[in-house]
């Protein structure tokens, strides 16, 4: 199996994920469009990615975001009407966004560690047991006294809540942090 | 078509796969799902990416009971010097070898103790020390960075209900991440300086503290728990704050002219019409190498621009070329005549 590409696409692709939906929310008329949306643009970049890997990821990505949403927004001029953004917005240069920034260890982990506390009282519980203490699914049915299903159910859970909150989700909060970063940054340079 | 939809089926191989209950028949069908759509692939590579993150919860669990689930919000973070680190899908090291890793750590630590090498203070995982003429940079747990001077250090005790950082020696300068419900607490030279979010250094002097506020508000309060305390003091940013033993002197400057004091971070000493007396105890700061003024005459020579602090030699040909001052190099030191 292509165990590389999909290395690959976790590593230089998905790692711009929040900015990309940060991207995609601010351009974008409809928010409910955005997943859908978000989808499509990684299709299209794993795809091409298959034949050939793109030596700029982070530029691919977001040339890719662009050009699908020029074209949708071409075929239904509907929209077009009272967008949020128009088509020039759409071409803002990627490191204008936010300079590229690589988080600490210690950032990362008090992003998973909130992501993980929002998480339901349940869903948490069976989370910990699960990933903190490396129990199997078993383990924690026996010492939760649940069924085993109900726990394969809270894993499944977590794991999309987690996702949402430390990929797309994390688009949310982090604005104010990375402008603070950015201004920092040009501080010192 | 729909992401949510993927995403969820996806979820539910995942976790099935996960429980343990998982055949070859449960392979193909899942090989064959991912088969049918690239969005299916791709949805299984952000699940699963985002949970083998995950197992670097393993880190804090430390100290915790087994089997028993702490209250949201106790974690254990410690701090740690700021280490880059690839982003995203990295797997890290396997729990097995940071087992390892962390008993030759041991060892090692160990094998100092025993050499006899008083490094044990630094090894204190709440105390930064910097070097002579060094700055350093931390970045604590809370997202807050703490820039050392040279020669300074600071111990950390942080709790539920405070950050507090107490400064033993020398100077550092403060970026806090703003957290309401943890205040941040330096406390220097009998002083506790407050601050919610906020940029500003502190300088622990040998008869007063020095506070800089570059940006938002700090207060400054008397340490001692006497009866009568003295009220607090809040400093806005461009503030340059001195509290001796008498009370508080505060300078309102603009915040450029507080910068001015902050620019050790770059390395360089700003001098501002600084008397040269001050001057050379603030280069001897970051030298082995000492100045030393023999004749008070020159002491009160007034000076200004800025300066590399380890650049002891430029800043003497400086003076010895705009200043009646002749320096004589004794080796270890270098005296300061009049001329």
């Amino acid at each position: 199996m292509d165990d590389t590409l999909e290395n690959w696409f976790a590593r230089e692709i998905l790692a711009h994920e929040p900015m990309l939906v940060r991207y995609l929310l601010r351009v974008w008329p409809n928010r409910d469009e955005v997943p859908d949306l978000r989808q499509e643009i990684y299709v299209k970049v794993f795809e091409s990615a298959q034949q050939v890997r793109p030596t700029l990821p982070k530029a691919f990505l977001f040339a890719t975001a662009r050009n699908l949403m020029t074209d949708r927004l071409r075929r239904s001029r509907i929209i077009f009407i009272g967008a949020r953004g128009d088509l020039d917005d759409l071409n803002v240069l990627v490191d204008e966004l936010s300079p590229e920034h690589r988080t600490t260890n210690i950032q990362e982990l008090q992003r998973l560690a909130q992501a993980f506390d929002d998480l339901p009282p349940q869903c948490r519980a069976v989370m910990w047991l699960r990933k903190v203490e490396q129990m199997s699914q078993k383990e924690v049915a026996a010492r939760l006294g649940v069924q085993e299903k109900a726990i394969e159910k809270q894993v499944a859970r977590g794991m999309r809540l987690l996702t949402a909150a430390l990929l797309a989700g994390a688009a949310a909060g982090e604005s104010d942090r990375e402008a603070t970063k950015s201004a920092r940054g040009r501080e010192h340079g | 078509m729909d992401s949510a939809h993927i995403e969820r089926e996806a979820s539910h191989w995942l976790a099935k796969r996960d429980s343990g209950a998982w055949g070859t028949d449960d392979e193909q069908a899942f090989a064959a799902w991912q088969q049918q759509s690239t969005a299916h692939r791709i949805a299984v590579i952000r699940l699963q990416t985002v949970w083998q993150r995950a197992d670097r919860l393993q880190a804090l669990g430390a100290g915790v009971p087994r089997g028993e689930v702490p209250a949201p919000g106790t974690w254990r973070f410690s701090p740690t010097f700021e280490r880059e680190n690839s982003v995203a899908a990295s797997d890290g090291p396997r729990p097995r070898v940071r087992l390892m890793v962390a008993i030759a750590a041991a060892v090692l630590l160990l094998a100092l103790a025993t050499l006899g090498i008083g490094y044990l203070r630094l090894h204190d995982p709440n105390t930064y020390r910097s070097q002579l003429g060094a700055i350093e940079i931390v970045s604590l747990a809370d997202g807050t960075r703490v820039t050392l001077n040279t020669n300074s250090a600071v111990h950390l005790a942080f709790s539920a209900a405070q950050r507090r950082v107490d400064l033993i020696d020398g100077e550092a300068f403060f970026e806090v991440a703003k957290d309401p419900r943890r205040p941040f607490v330096v406390s220097a030279g009998g002083r506790l300086i407050i601050a919610v979010g906020t940029k500003f250094s502190v300088l622990r002097g040998a008869s007063e503290t020095r506070v800089v506020v570059t940006e938002g508000r700090v207060k400054v309060e008397e340490a001692s728990g006497s009866v009568i305390s003295a009220p607090s003091t809040e400093l806005a940013a461009g503030s340059i704050a001195r509290a001796g033993s008498a009370g508080v002197l505060i300078n309102h400057a603009t915040v450029a002219e507080a910068e001015t004091y902050t620019s050790w971070r770059a390395g360089y000493i700003a001098l501002r019409d600084t008397e040269l007396a001050d001057a050379v105890a603030e280069f001897n700061r970051y030298n082995r190498k000492q100045l030393v003024i023999a004749d008070a005459s020159i002491a009160r020579i007034r000076i200004g621009g800025n300066l590399r602090a380890q650049n002891v030699d430029a800043f003497v040909r400086v003076l010895e070329e705009g200043f009646p001052v002749r320096a004589e190099d004794e080796g270890d030191r270098i005296v300061l005549h009049a001329r």
